[in-house]
């Protein structure tokens, strides 16, 4: 029967680092042995098993998945849902048990999956992950596909009318504002494959995780990464090495203020809030990209803003008290929930 | 009456293995297979003949039987030469025989390839699916053998294979699984494989030796092109883990499964094997395009090719294809009566996989030919 006892993860967490009431160890779960009475062997589909249902029991949101992911990265896979039969069945080695139970451990302590694996996947990309720089949300790679979607209307447009002589190639540029990991700008550079773009962020971890992250993809010869805070002012020297842009592309804070305090404690102790909130009315650096806007677009260049539900007409309203701008929504998308999350924004021709 | 007598013609044909050899290509030269298509007196030759008369037929047809017929008169005349006296003008006439025969049987052949009316999805991509049936953990085992011998099919044939889903059971076995094949002629080698397959053995898991029949069953979807299937995107509903709450960056979600359903029919697909949401969504959307598209198709498919006794994408999804008899080391395709053993080299899903799926094709362009004369008799 002792043998049916044997921890799963092969050690307990080294320097149990609780917080607050979470200071018992976990506790020993019989396992069903795989077959008969021999020497304990785990299989992946026993440590999943284990591992979600102690998440569940310490309240740790998405149990089954998180259990799910962090077993399948070690074992070299990106989903549980990816491993073959044989894979999943056959025993785990100590090692992995062992680096199972430590990656684990991490996530007790409400620590993103996305952090404790160190990457993530965006669009067909597959991104380093580093605290506290912002994880990509899914939202977000529809707004890329609006910016393709966008491009690819343009260049048939362009052929439609037999202009593509001067432009041998749909090579927009486009200026990303606040790039984080670097999501929105390198899948842009993946798929238009013309392209450059610029991508700036205040935060230096964001801007090293972009470059780092530029470079495993090989689209480093592409991208002008750029550290500055766009609410200091323009810097047009330093954010168009390439003129005027096609697009600004960007997915800024855009939390209201009195709502921070409600997020999860993933997102709160972990996440670099810096690029969650968005002041009172969660406008705060939507206006500042706005305003700088007109100076950095081409005149046949727009903008497209990942936003709060809320936002389409706040901006909408603010748009109308700065005629000066020169800016009109031209469209407003929803997400795959249905909500209005994404703004398009153009330079109206008639104030040029 | 008359195309079911020459239906049986041709079946019995095969069954004496007549029509199988050779595997590698769809008629050899000068086999006697081709000859017995061709014999004077046979449906071909009648169909051909009405082929003379005020065309009707496509003009390349129309044009390779007249080239038959004058290539036939012209070796009849030749032959004539050989009891001539003149020793130089028989060796003449010899040559132009064999010269003369070669070219008939390239016209034969054209002929054949002609006649085989080729399908809407033969160059398409597919989805495969494999589903256990009936005999429990020794069928859920089976169907992982089945999909190893696909995936390494696909291998074989250079083909691009992508899991779309995998359902694996505690032991190792395999309760439902998808992929998506694509390549060169990937639909029109794969759709012979849907039915349902019956292994024969005694299981890892029988403890007394004793021999079990289970089953497994295998679909195969061509995936349709922009063209060829239209979706409304209003009549879908997308439902994914994130719809309640505010969303955005609000939420740190991981669990990225993306469920699609078709309002109208109903038909549901989803995905969870990616970690990229959007990345679900394409792949389930790309298996609701299969699926609405086979149903779409197998209504076509029932309207037209009724008589037609071989299996065509998922027509027939429930009849018994094949049998993997394990103590007898063999495999026995039912529809064309034919078996080959060492069933380990078979699962490779290599030559020998190759070679039944090459006769079962063999099979049904003869059958569609019989049909095609039949119809136009």
């Amino acid at each position: 029967m002792w043998l049916w006892r044997v921890k799963p993860w092969g050690l307990a967490p080294r320097g149990l680092k609780w917080k607050g009431g979470l200071l018992s160890p976990p506790v020993l779960l019989p396992l069903r042995p795989v077959s008969g009475c021999r020497a304990p062997s785990v299989t992946a589909t026993a440590l999943v098993n284990y591992w979600a249902q102690l998440f569940e029991e310490r309240g740790v949101p998405e149990a089954r998945e998180s259990s799910e992911y962090i077993v399948a990265h070690v074992l070299g896979a990106k989903t549980f849902q990816s491993l073959l039969a044989s894979q999943r069945s056959t025993s785990i080695t100590d090692l992995q048990r062992e680096q199972i139970g430590e990656l684990c451990t991490q996530r007790l302590q409400r620590m993103p999956v996305q952090y404790i694996i160190g990457e993530w996947d965006f669009q067909g990309l597959t991104l380093k992950m580093a605290p506290p720089v912002f994880i990509p949300r899914p939202e977000t790679e529809e707004l890329v596909n609006l910016v393709l979607h966008e491009e690819f209307q343009r260049c048939q447009e362009r052929r439609g009318r037999g202009t593509l002589d001067h432009q041998p190639h749909c090579s927009p540029v486009i200026l990303d504002v606040c790039c984080g990991s670097g999501a929105i700008a390198l899948s842009l550079l993946s798929r238009l494959t013309q392209s450059r773009v610029v991508a700036v962020d205040k935060g230096e971890e964001a801007v090293q995780l972009t470059r780092e992250n530029a470079q495993r993809l090989h689209l480093e010869n592409r991208i002008q990464i750029v550290h500055h805070d766009i609410t200091s002012g323009v810097n047009r020297e330093q954010l168009l090495p390439w003129g005027p842009v096609d697009f600004v592309v960007s997915n800024p804070p855009y939390i209201f203020h009195c709502d921070m305090e409600q997020l999860a404690p993933e997102i709160l102790s972990y996440e670099d809030t810096e690029s969650l909130d968005g002041g009172k009315d969660g406008m705060r650096v939507i206006r500042e990209i706005l305003s700088q806007a007109p100076m950095l677009l081409k005149d046949s260049g727009s903008i497209f803003l990942e936003v709060d539900p809320r936002h389409p007409e706040l901006v909408g309203n603010w748009l109308q008290s700065r005629p000066d701008l020169a800016l009109s929504i031209s469209a407003t998308h929803v997400d795959f929930c249905g909500k209005p999350r994404f703004l398009h924004i153009h330079k109206s021709r008639s104030c040029q | 009456m008359r195309s079911s007598l020459m239906l049986r013609a041709v079946r019995y044909l095969w069954a004496r293995g007549a029509l199988l050899r050779p595997p590698s290509r769809p008629v050899s030269s000068g086999s006697p297979q081709l000859e017995e298509l061709f014999a004077s007196g046979g449906a071909m030759r009648s169909f051909l003949e009405r082929l003379a008369g005020p065309g009707v037929q496509g003009p390349e047809l129309a044009m390779a039987a007249q080239r038959l017929r004058e290539k036939e008169q012209e070796l009849r005349e030749t032959e004539r030469l050989l009891e001539d006296e003149n020793e130089d003008l028989r060796k003449l006439a010899e040559k132009e025989i064999l010269s003369c025969q070669k070219e008939l049987t390239k016209l034969k052949q054209k002929i054949i390839l002609l006649l085989i009316p080729s399908e809407e999805t033969d160059e398409n991509d597919l989805i495969l699916e494999l589903t256990s049936g009936v005999g429990g953990q020794e069928a859920m085992l089976f169907t992982a053998e089945m999909f190893d011998m696909y995936q390494r099919y696909a291998t074989y044939k250079k083909w691009h294979f992508e899991i779309l889903e995998y359902f694996p059971s505690e032991i190792g076995g395999l309760r439902h699984a998808s992929a998506s094949i694509g390549g060169p002629e990937a639909y029109r080698h794969m759709k012979f494989e849907g039915g349902v397959h019956r292994v024969q053995r005694v299981p890892k898991t029988e403890k007394q030796g004793r021999m079990h029949t289970s089953t497994m069953t295998v679909a195969v979807l061509p995936q349709p092109t922009e063209i060829n299937l239209v979706i409304n995107r209003k009549d879908l509903r997308i439902e994914t883990k994130r719809a309640s709450g505010a969303g955005g960056q609000h939420v740190n979600t991981t669990d990225s499964a993306v469920r699609i359903v078709h309002l109208p029919t109903g038909v549901a697909t989803e995905c969870q094997q990616e970690r990229s949401q959007i990345k679900n969504k394409e792949i389930a959307m790309k298996k609701l395009r299969a699926k609405l598209y086979s149903m779409q198709l197998e209504e076509e498919t029932n309207k037209r090719y009724n008589a037609r006794k071989i299996q065509i994408g998922t027509k027939g999804r429930s009849e018994k294809i094949r049998t993997y008899h394990f103590p007898q080391n063999r495999v026995t395709d039912h529809r064309i009566r034919k078996s080959l053993y060492d069933i380990q080299s078979f699962m490779l899903g290599e030559c020998l996989l190759d070679e039944l799926v090459q006769s079962l094709k063999e099979y049904a362009d003869y059958e569609s030919i019989t049909e095609v004369i039949s119809e136009k008799c």
